[in-house]
């Protein structure tokens, strides 16, 4: 980041939910954290948080509590065995579903006061595309869509690439392929990145010039693995440190640090 | 004035006198003697009022009121997180109306114009005479597409106008230009207006009669996008067998 006084955002959207995008959101931070980066992953999904739970922590505060001026965003922040920061959030907040303008101004302050102390903040962002949604990602320096290979997860994904390219002038986008084919992870995901570009630019292309482009960072491939260490409410890096999906993080996280921020800024 | 004042007249009034009333009900209260003039005070007042928010000719809200509404509505439509469209029409060729027809003919067709906004707005819109022959309409709470119909049902209802009095009968037709705010955006209103001045003048340049507006692109999935996940989820399927 350099003397960049600001972190770089990164928003870790899906559209559909279930196709991993909360346990790559506490990896990635584990990996972005040990490259060095002052880290923090915001449990950006305020109706129905669920970081507490993967990364096995029972906050005593949550981020409602510090948008509801109870405490300091300081007072709400958990170090995490991944070296991390982590801002929690409550689940079951039906209110914090609705981006109101006090919401949003509330939730721009926080951030801005959290900004200088990191190098990197991630959000990891609710399924679907409401306002909460959109406002994370608008936010964002980069928007990280995690796709699977499945059509419904596709076509989720590409709603929510046309949303925010339509309305918001989002233009690029960082693409992570989760539940590969195991056999050949890589070659399996840059297919469906293809695939998934094919159609964004058949359909998403302006008169001005300006394709949406679906950077490719890295494929996942399906592995038991994850799914143990969620039921153990561990890091991949500590449920298997040796295995290939903890192995292939350091990777994605260089990926998405080398590659130009701009997906989107704030007009 | 005496039109717009309704039945009270400035020239009828007793201005000081009122004054010297009111003066001295603020002090004492109303004595009964002083009912009058006090209504008759209060009276002026509104209708002074409404002279200054509203245009005489066609009794829409006026340019002051216009710009005043637009800001509070662009404000209110940042904090509802809601759209808010603009529209701006422009009669066509208005000045060969009032020079080959005089200006009574060219007042009659203003307020033709005033009658048909009335009839196609909610509520909620307010309609303007913001100059001559140009008028503005604000629709509060609306998508895009919700604007886009708005603007096209008032559009439809102008072209043409017919206007028939007992010497003449002719069409008056009216380019438009519509605008819009995104959910959330903030823009200020002269920026919105210059947008809207841009897109009639696109109508007014593309032969005029017609509405012109941003294109809309609507985020729900069409058909074709929809058959392009299918197809190759199905195309994937028989690669697979």
């Amino acid at each position: 980041m350099g003397n960049d006084s600001r972190a770089r955002r990164y928003a870790i959207v899906s559209g559909k939910g279930g196709v991993g995008k909360t346990v790559i959101a506490a990896n990635l931070a584990t990996a972005l954290a040990g490259s060095g980066l002052r880290t923090l992953l915001v449990d950006a999904d305020l109706g129905l948080a669920n970081l507490d739970i993967i990364m096995g922590i029972n906050p005593a505060r949550t981020i409602q509590d510090v948008l509801a001026g109870n405490f300091s965003a300081n007072e709400a922040l958990v170090r995490t065995r991944g070296g991390f920061d982590l801002l929690p959030a409550g689940s079951g907040f039906f209110e914090s579903t609705l981006l109101t303008p006090d919401l949003a101004a509330s939730l721009e302050n926080m951030l801005k006061g959290l900004d200088p102390r990191y190098d990197a903040v991630l959000f990891d962002v609710g399924a679907g595309i409401g306002d909460v949604v959109l406002f994370f990602a608008r936010i964002a320096d980069d928007v990280v869509l995690v796709v699977t290979p499945e059509a419904t997860s596709l076509i989720d994904a590409y709603a929510t690439v046309k949303i925010l390219a339509l309305r918001y002038g989002c233009k690029n986008f960082r693409l992570i392929v989760n539940q590969a084919d195991p056999d050949r992870p890589e070659q399996s995901g840059k297919m469906v990145a293809a695939r998934l570009q094919q159609i964004v630019s058949k359909f998403l292309s302006d008169k001005g010039g300006n394709p949406v482009r679906l950077h490719f960072a890295g494929a996942l491939p399906v592995d038991p693995g994850i799914g143990r260490a969620i039921s153990r409410q561990q890091l991949l890096v500590e449920n298997d440190p040796h295995g290939l999906v903890a192995s292939l993080f350091p990777r994605l996280a260089a990926s998405l640090r080398a590659a130009p921020p701009g997906s989107l800024r704030m007009p | 004035m005496e039109d717009v004042a309704g039945e009270v007249n400035l020239k009828d009034l007793d201005l000081t006198a009122a004054l010297r009333i009111l003066a001295h009900a603020g002090r004492n209260g109303p004595t009964s003697s002083d009912v009058e003039p006090l209504a008759q005070l209060q009276a002026l007042i509104d209708a002074l009022c409404e002279l200054s928010m509203h245009d005489g000719l066609t009794g829409l809200v006026n340019s002051v009121f216009f710009h005043a509404a637009l800001a509070s509505e662009l404000d209110r439509s940042f904090r509802t997180g809601r759209g808010c469209g603009l529209i701006l029409i422009d009669l066509d060729e208005f000045k060969l109306v009032n020079d080959t027809h005089g200006h009574d003919i060219g007042d009659h067709v203003l307020r033709a114009v005033a009658i048909q906004l009335r009839k196609s707005l909610r509520s909620m819109d307010t309609a303007a005479r913001t100059g001559g022959d140009e008028f503005a309409v604000i629709l509060p709470e609306c998508t895009p597409e919700d604007a886009v119909c708005a603007a096209t049902r008032i559009h439809g209802m102008l072209n043409p106008l017919a206007i028939t009095t007992v010497e003449l009968s002719l069409m008056v037709t009216s380019s438009a230009g519509l605008v819009w705010t995104e959910p959330g955006s903030v823009i200020p209103p002269k920026m919105l207006l210059a947008q809207a001045d841009t897109e009639l003048y696109r109508a007014k340049r593309a032969g005029r009669r017609r509405l012109s507006h941003p294109e809309l692109v609507p985020a729900r999935l069409s058909a074709a996008e929809h058959a392009a996940f299918v197809l190759r989820g199905h195309e994937e399927d028989s690669h697979g067998k």
